[in-house]
């Protein structure tokens, strides 16, 4: 009898490990979605180069201007040399977007996680 | 330096791809700033069955009649419903002699811009941008690189390129026309399958030959990846200029579909019968000139 139950029991929680799946399935689909939208946000262009904008570009940027170098020569993604005219001006514009893009990913992700139901997210 | 956006449509039997390349034109304008005109490159059947629609949303209409052999090609609206019709695809390789601009963008008409990033590409120090990196928004696909064949060469995504006249691009346009118009051969010589033309491929074989046929890179637009929603995918709604909801057809099978968000980023919608069912939310969601 207990054997039965214990089978039932099983059954169920095996169950709801399944549907739990589905829901899993749709959150890592918007969270990967989420990860790619960031990455093409945290793109940066000046004086003809492209930037992908993350912590080593703004430590070594921030290395930079602490060395009192107010201009320089630096390879963009593509690996072509950019010449960087204002390099206080360059760190503040590469900050300002890594934090504001990071912090809309941090505030759709808590959204996206906090919620069980893929309605709530989509708002539908 | 004049910079322009151009986007190809020629209507076939299956898709109306005037009002189509409307409604991706009114998402550029709305959402992009730093251009001086969007340009339609069309044939005169198209031009005449839409025109007052297309005039609201071009500042510009280029009419070419180039050559086209047949091109049949299969058109799924999800996984129901194949549809085989004839895809007039070739003229793109035309599009350096037919830009008026200096600075050109071209993209697809079915790719929606919802966001700013592309206007980067404004006065880039390369002549030739394009990206090999492609997302399955649905997640079907786990490789973001394509080759045109297992043993062969990376695949380049003509869905959104930019250029500016000079040596190397006429250069590379002249070989993209001649594959364009020898491209079985270039398939048996590049190990393709299949026998319809694909601008990805004719790309993908000129930058290969005209970088020396070594290992090159060619430089990337600004954006990482090209977010590729396939004809599995279907639109459940369109919410503004850069907030669409997708169904997405799942891995393990194709019939079932998972809702997922897009906001300000932008998409490839490859499924044309989705964004004909939902095109008037588009054209309402984008800007007129």
């Amino acid at each position: 009898m207990s054997n039965k139950k214990s089978n039932t029991e099983q059954q169920e929680r095996l169950a709801q490990a399944l549907d739990f799946s589905n829901t899993m399935k749709t959150f890592n689909l918007s969270k990967n979605n989420l990860k790619v939208k960031t990455q093409n946000l945290l793109s940066y262009s000046t004086a003809g180069g492209s930037f992908i904008v993350d912590q080593s570009l703004i430590s070594f940027v921030h290395f930079v201007v602490t060395s009192g170098k107010t201009e320089i020569k630096i390879l963009d993604k593509n690996s072509i040399p950019i010449h960087i005219e204002d390099t206080v001006k360059f760190l503040e514009e590469i900050s300002s977007l890594y934090f504001e893009v990071t912090n809309d990913y941090y505030n759709e992700y808590q959204k996206l996680r906090s919620s069980r139901k893929i309605e709530k997210v989509l708002e539908i | 330096m004049s910079k322009g956006i151009i986007i190809f449509a020629q209507n076939n039997d299956y898709i109306n791809y005037g009002k189509t390349a409307c409604a991706c034109a009114g998402f550029v304008r709305k959402n992009m700033s730093k251009f001086d005109e969007i340009c339609l490159v069309t044939d005169e059947y198209t031009l005449k069955s839409d025109e007052k629609l297309i005039n609201e949303y071009f500042d510009r209409v280029i009419v070419s009649e180039s050559s086209q052999p047949a091109n049949i090609r299969l058109f799924k609206d999800t996984s129901s419903t194949p549809e085989y019709a004839s895809f007039r695809n070739m003229s793109r390789a035309d599009v350096y002699e037919l830009s008026p601009y200096d600075e050109t963008l071209v993209i697809d008409g079915d790719y929606f811009i919802m966001n700013n990033v592309l206007d980067q590409v404004w006065g880039s120090e390369n002549d030739f941008m394009i990206n090999c990196q492609y997302r399955d928004v649905a997640g079907r696909h786990g490789g973001n690189v394509s080759y045109i064949d297992n043993f062969s060469i990376p695949m380049y995504w003509a869905t959104v390129f930019y250029f500016k006249k000079s040596e190397y691009t006429e250069h590379l346009f002249t070989l993209i026309n001649h594959i364009k118009y020898n491209f079985k051969y270039y398939y048996y010589l590049y190990n393709c399958s299949g026998n319809l033309f694909r601008n990805d491929f004719a790309f993908s074989m000129a930058l290969h030959i005209l970088n020396g046929g070594v290992e090159f890179k060619v430089p990337r637009l600004p954006i990482e990846y090209l977010n590729n929603s396939f004809d599995l995918d279907d639109i459940y709604r369109v919410n503004s200029h850069n907030d669409i909801i997708m169904f997405c057809a799942t891995p393990e099978s194709t019939e079932k579909h998972i809702l997922t968000r897009f906001t300000n980023t932008d998409l490839h919608i490859m499924n044309k019968k989705a964004i004909a069912r939902c095109v008037d939310d588009l054209l309402e969601n984008g800007e007129k000139i």
